[in-house]
């Protein structure tokens, strides 16, 4: 990790708002308010409707890593990520490329903030996803370049057994889940 | 006489023991000897050639004297066995048991100064504390602290030899223990003696320590903590404002080089020490702080440190300004650090929506609360600059984050002027108020528009909050506005909270401006009629309407009108949709959960009001539960000839709710009186004392609700029944002769006469109520209707098994109502349903029983004035316990399996604490328990396993021995291929998860791969709640470091 800079005083944007929908007051297609009396089984939706993998649930996964030059910051805050950023192959369902923003053209910092995100992904996504990861076009100088090293298996590998790299990955990583996405009990 | 003594010294020379000591002090107590003639008997020793004897002689002296009595040491013996020790100090052999003469000596009373001054001298020339251990070197510091505190007088005129000598003296040690009480030493030195000279060598020997970086050895003796120690340190560094110019640059370069452990205690100490150091030093030094102050506030390592810094700068500048004020000279311009770091952050918020930003206004935020002038001064820098930036064109983007700033000051700014709650400030002396037209003006504009809209909502609350800066006038103002936002269809959920948020801040204490702009507008949006089943956003709009009433109608007042409008809304709703003369076609359903809607609202603000204490609810007796009553009765016996909507059980349920919590408030006479009206009409059909109404009830019907042949309708009807029957405090008598007949045709009833679940339910927490208030008085009753309900009911095989199982059920809260007042019937019970294991039928039912006996419930609560004994799960769970254990491993499958689910059921419903020290044996148990075909039962067992665990701590010895099939299990009950239900899925995972954190790693290491590698595969399972506890388990099996998977 080099100790230099590269943006001291990033913008910080609000995180989106969760919107309060009719499922907030009932259950789907009631026409009764819920009483907040269920028991504990009824907490979770027992149909057997499967609920799929969708761009809200891949960006929850990685809104909360921190931004390894701005620790207290959330990769979210600073706008790296975001949900439309997340898209899926209309023609394979399992193929997703993830997009990210440096905040400035020459962070230095870019095919980390990359890494990190590969390595969320890698742990908490199914097998079956091929994730292509990507930084905004334009966004950075050497674009062509970190793209091509994001998506190498190898050199993803090898980076990964760098331990120096690997703890401070980890300290990003540390973030993930907490905070107002954690789970309420 | 001397020959014991004599003999005594003999013998303690030869053998050392304790007995010796004793007697010896004892005969000196007793007058048989004296101190002086125990010295005779030990001269020989005491100048013997021998080294070791000469140390024993006054060894002997000095364990003697410790257990003399006080009384027998007059002066004269102090005075010669002062003037022996101090000899004993020149030598070497004899020194350390001459320290421990003094240490006794020199506490009792008859020692004088004179006696002080000759032992530190004689310390000071002779002790070379160098060649002393530890303990030794204590009992130096232990006569100096206490020559000290008792002699301060003589030493201080030693003038500048006893300082010098002092500081020769303590120089160097090194030991926490007597570090403690060097700096006590140091203290009172400083801060008492004439110390002028030498104030640069105690500088030395105590800020030499700083920062402290001891940590306590395990089960350290002494038990002295770091904090201690720095604490201790901490009170010398500011004894005296002569340390200020030294140590300030120490402290400099502790900041500017330390650990963050040593950042924050210099931060520390800075607070403590700067405002004794004084403004001068704090002036000369104020830039050089700042500098390294900032470096911690804009660039923090960690949030403390960063709290710590700003906390800092206050104190300096609060150090260096307030000496101006009081002085009087408060309209001074402000020069200085003050000045230059508010032009500093001034500089940096000319980017409102960078992160550095935020890290400036958290100092002019510290600022407000440092000096009323430089708050003052502050205001009039910031506020302008913000306002500024809010109305340029370019900076439109950034109004939320400007916004956001600027609320952030407000709310400082109101901190700093309300720590006194009952003083007023004097008009115009609100820092704010010279700009509070252009403030409210950005605030309201900034309301408009979504993005900026929270931050102004918070800029709104904050000045609302400030006591003395808005005329009422203005407030009306503040809410017609919000009330605007509150009426924009839009579903911006955070703004309407933080809305509604504001306008409760407001109503609490102006509370006509809400009730008369805001109420009537959302009355006004509730519809009069349903909207139909297609409509579902109208259906939304009035949720979200009624969720707005019942956020901010739970000031009397306003709940006052909240009972007015919606019980009229209700009677509306409920009869006239139900008039109509084709009743056949019309759906009454979406009347029927909007009348629901509306009952929850009034019950959900009603608990939420006897939360507060409000002493109003009590007259709602009168105003709303007559009307319900009526409502209910009418509908009912209409039933008979139309649909009507609110006979409807979900209604019922929650008018239930309203009149017990209504009656919980009610005193023993309110009870007697509502009660007898209750009874009349259920009992009597005499419904008049009980309903009001506009709907007269039909005097053609009669209501009979209990008898055989009533309808379903009527029959329903005994939830409102129950509802006001379970709630009465013990004292009050019930309106019948016979209370044991009365509660015997209730509980037949329940069997015979009960249509649904519904009506057994209600009836049996009536008696259940009436049983766990009257017990004592129902002997009868327990003894012989109970024992035939048993036998008929339960025990007879012959009944079909669903009205086994619902007897079971009623016979479940009888026994409740009496263990949790602790009658020794309930046990009995127990002893019941222990025997119907053997039964296949009902015997997992009967074990179920047992483990919600003691269970928390919503009819027996201290709310509902029940009467409780303390402890009576405990003991339940220390008598049933140990048998449903015993029964789970000897008996043969059928009754195992009871016992796990009896154990399983009783493990969910008692808190931990009554079984945790019994997990030993539960474990296996419990494991069993997960094997069974009831995903029920698992989920509980999991539920437990998990409490369990995180409640042990690390290093769990019993989870680590059960931790191989621990992972097997619960991996197992994680798949969805082998698990049907996402609630233990989920359970399952998150115990997964746990596990890591409270096993040791070479325990889990060999499971890890497996672990990790079946996860990835619960990854892709097909509800989202699971793969998002297979996210956090798998990633606590992941990392590197402090996790121990890998």
């Amino acid at each position: 990790m080099s100790s230099e800079i590269f943006n001291p005083n990033p913008t910080i944007f609000a995180p989106s708002k969760a919107k309060k929908a009719a499922h907030a007051y009932a259950k789907p297609h009631s026409l009764w308010l819920d009483d907040g009396e269920q028991t504990e089984d009824e907490e979770y939706d027992q149909s057997d409707e499967p609920e799929g993998i969708d761009q809200d649930e891949i960006f929850e996964l990685i809104r909360s890593i921190s931004d390894p030059e701005h620790r207290s910051m959330s990769l979210e805050q600073l706008a790296v990520v975001s949900a439309p950023q997340i898209t899926f192959d209309p023609k394979y369902p399992d193929r997703i490329t993830v997009e990210f923003t440096p905040t400035v053209p020459h962070c230095g910092m870019s095919t980390f903030i990359g890494l990190s995100i590969r390595v969320r992904l890698l742990r908490s996504l199914p097998q079956r996803f091929k994730v292509d990861i990507k930084v905004k076009p334009g966004s950075h100088q050497s674009e062509h370049a970190l793209n091509k090293q994001l998506n190498d298996k190898e050199r993803v590998a090898a980076a990964l057994e760098n331990p120096a790299l690997l703890e401070v990955l980890e300290q990003c990583l540390s973030t993930v889940g907490e905070g107002e996405h954690g789970h309420e009990h | 006489m001397t020959e014991r003594i004599d003999r005594l010294v003999r013998t303690w020379i030869a053998s050392e023991q304790e007995q010796e000591i004793e007697e010896a002090a004892s005969e000196i107590a007793q007058g048989n000897a004296t101190l002086l003639s125990l010295v005779k008997s030990l001269g020989e020793y005491l100048t013997s050639e021998e080294d070791d004897l000469r140390t024993k002689g006054v060894e002997f002296l000095s364990l003697v004297l410790a257990k003399c009595p006080q009384e027998k040491l007059n002066r004269q013996s102090v005075r010669v066995l002062t003037m022996f020790f101090c000899g004993k100090l020149e030598d070497t052999e004899t020194i350390i048991p001459a320290l421990k003469g003094l240490v006794t000596l020199t506490k009792l009373p008859a020692f004088t100064s004179i006696d002080a001054v000759e032992v530190i001298k004689a310390i000071f020339t002779h002790v070379k504390m160098k060649v002393l251990v530890q303990s030794q070197r204590f009992m130096v510091f232990t006569i100096v602290d206490g020559l000290v505190a008792r002699h301060r007088e003589a030493f201080k005129a030693l003038g500048d030899e006893f300082i010098r000598e002092y500081i020769n003296l303590a120089e160097g040690e090194k030991d926490p223990r007597n570090l403690m009480l060097a700096f006590a030493i140091d203290r009172v030195l400083v801060i008492e003696f004439d110390v002028q000279k030498h104030i640069e060598d105690i500088f030395n020997i105590t800020f030499c320590y700083f920062p402290i970086t001891f940590r306590p050895p395990p089960n350290d003796p002494y038990g002295i903590s770091t904090d201690d120690l720095k604490g201790a340190l901490r009170s010398c560094l500011y004894a005296t404002p002569a340390f200020g110019p030294l140590a300030i640059p120490l402290f400099l370069e502790k900041l500017t080089a330390g650990s963050p452990v040593t950042k924050k205690d210099t931060l520390q100490t800075l607070d403590v020490s700067l405002p004794v150091y004084g403004p001068a030093v704090a002036r000369e030094n104020a830039r050089k702080l700042w500098n390294c102050l900032k470096l911690e506030i804009f660039q923090p390592t960690d949030s403390e440190t960063e709290e710590k810094a700003l906390k800092t700068t206050q104190v300096l500048i609060h150090t260096i300004y307030a000496a101006n004020e009081t002085a009087g000279s408060d309209s001074a311009e402000i020069e200085g650090l003050a000045k230059d770091a508010c032009d500093e952050c001034i500089q940096i918020l000319r980017e409102p929506e960078k992160s550095q930003a935020q890290h400036a206004i958290k100092v002019l935020c510290a600022f407000m609360s440092t000096t009323p002038s430089v708050a003052r001064f502050t205001l009039a820098r910031a506020v302008p600059h913000l306002v500024k930036l809010f109305h340029n064109p370019d900076e439109l983007p950034n109004r939320a984050p400007t916004l956001r700033l600027l609320a952030d000051l407000i709310e400082a700014a109101r901190k700093s002027t309300s720590e006194d709650p009952e003083v007023l400030p004097e008009e115009g002396n609100v820092p704010l108020s010279p700009y509070k037209d252009e403030v409210l003006g950005v605030l309201t504009v900034g309301l408009k528009t979504p993005a900026s809209a929270l931050p102004a909502i918070d800029g709104l609350k904050s000045m609302v909050r400030t006591a003395g800066l808005l005329t009422d006038e203005e407030l009306g103002f503040v809410v017609h506005n919000v009330n605007e936002i509150l009426q924009k269809d839009e579903d911006e959920s955070e703004i309407s909270d933080a809305s509604l948020d504001l306008l409760c801040t407001v109503s609490s204490f102006a509370s006509s401006h809400v009730s008369n702009n805001t109420l009537p507008l959302l009355f006004t949006s509730l519809p009069d009629k349903a909207p139909t089943r297609e409509a579902e956003a109208d259906r939304i709009r009035y949720w979200r309407t009624l969720a707005y009433l019942k956020k901010l109608c739970t000031h009397p007042e306003l709940f006052e009108t909240l009972v007015v409008r919606l019980s009229t809304k209700l009677d509306l709703l409920c009869i006239s949709s139900a008039s109509n003369d084709e009743q056949s076609s019309i759906d009454l359903e979406p009347s029927a959960a909007y009348a629901h809607s509306i009952l929850k609202t009034l019950a959900d603000v009603l608990s939420v009001k006897i939360d507060l204490g409000h002493a109003d609810v009590v007259k709602y007796i009168d105003r709303l539960v007559p009307r319900l009553y009526n409502l209910f009765i009418y509908s009912a016996l209409l039933a008979e000839e139309k649909p009507m909507p609110a006979t409807d059980p979900r209604l019922l349920a929650v008018a239930a709710q309203i009149i017990t919590l209504v009656t919980q408030t009610l005193n023993v006479v309110r009870q007697e009186s509502f009660i007898k009206a209750v009874f009349a009409a259920y009992l009597d059909g005499d419904v008049s004392q009980l309903v009001e109404g506009v709907q007269k009830i039909p005097t053609d019907k009669r209501f009979t609700p209990l008898q055989p042949g009533a309808s379903t309708a009527q029959k329903n009807l005994v939830v409102l029944f129950a509802a006001a029957g379970i709630a009465l405090h013990k004292d009050v008598s019930l309106p019948v002769p016979d209370e044991t007949a009365l509660l015997n045709n209730l509980l037949q009833w329940t069997a015979d006469s009960a249509e649904n679940a519904l009506q057994r339910e209600a009836v049996t927490h009536l008696i259940s109520a009436i049983l766990n208030r009257h017990a004592d008085k129902l002997e009868a009753f327990l003894s012989t209707n109970i024992a035939d309900f048993w036998q008929a009911r339960i025990a007879d095989g012959t009944v079909t098994v669903d009205a086994r199982r619902n007897a079971i059920s009623t016979f479940t809260w009888v026994s409740k109502a009496l263990l949790v007042r602790g009658h020794p019937t309930a046990m009995a019970n127990v002893d019941r349903l222990f025997e119907l294991f053997d039964d296949d039928k009902v015997n997992w039912d009967a074990a179920r029983a047992i483990g919600l006996i003691p269970g928390p419930d919503k009819i027996l609560t201290k709310k509902n004035h029940a009467v409780t004994r303390i402890l009576y799960a405990q003991k339940y769970c220390n008598a049933v316990l140990p048998r449903i254990i015993d029964g789970a491993k000897a008996s043969q499958s059928t009754r195992q399996n009871a016992f796990l689910v009896a154990l399983a059921a009783l493990i969910k419903s008692v808190p931990k604490s009554t079984y945790t020290d019994q997990m030993t044996s539960l474990m296996p148990l419990l494991l069993r328990g997960l094997d069974l075909p009831d995903n029920e039962i698992r989920a509980s067992v999991i539920d437990t396993l998990q409490a369990a665990a995180t409640s042990a701590g690390k290093d769990n010895t019993l989870l680590a021995e059960h931790a191989a099939s621990l992972v097997s299990t619960m991996l197992k009950n994680s798949m969805v291929s082998h698990m049907p239900s996402v609630r233990v899925r989920v359970a399952a995972l998150r115990y997964l998860a746990t596990l890591p954190e409270v096993v040791r790693y070479d325990v889990l290491h060999p499971q890890k791969a497996t672990v990790v590698r079946e996860l990835a595969r619960v990854l892709d399972d097909p509800k989202r709640a699971v793969r998002k506890e297979a996210v956090e388990a798998r990633t606590n099996c992941s990392p590197v470091e402090h996790h121990e998977w890998v």
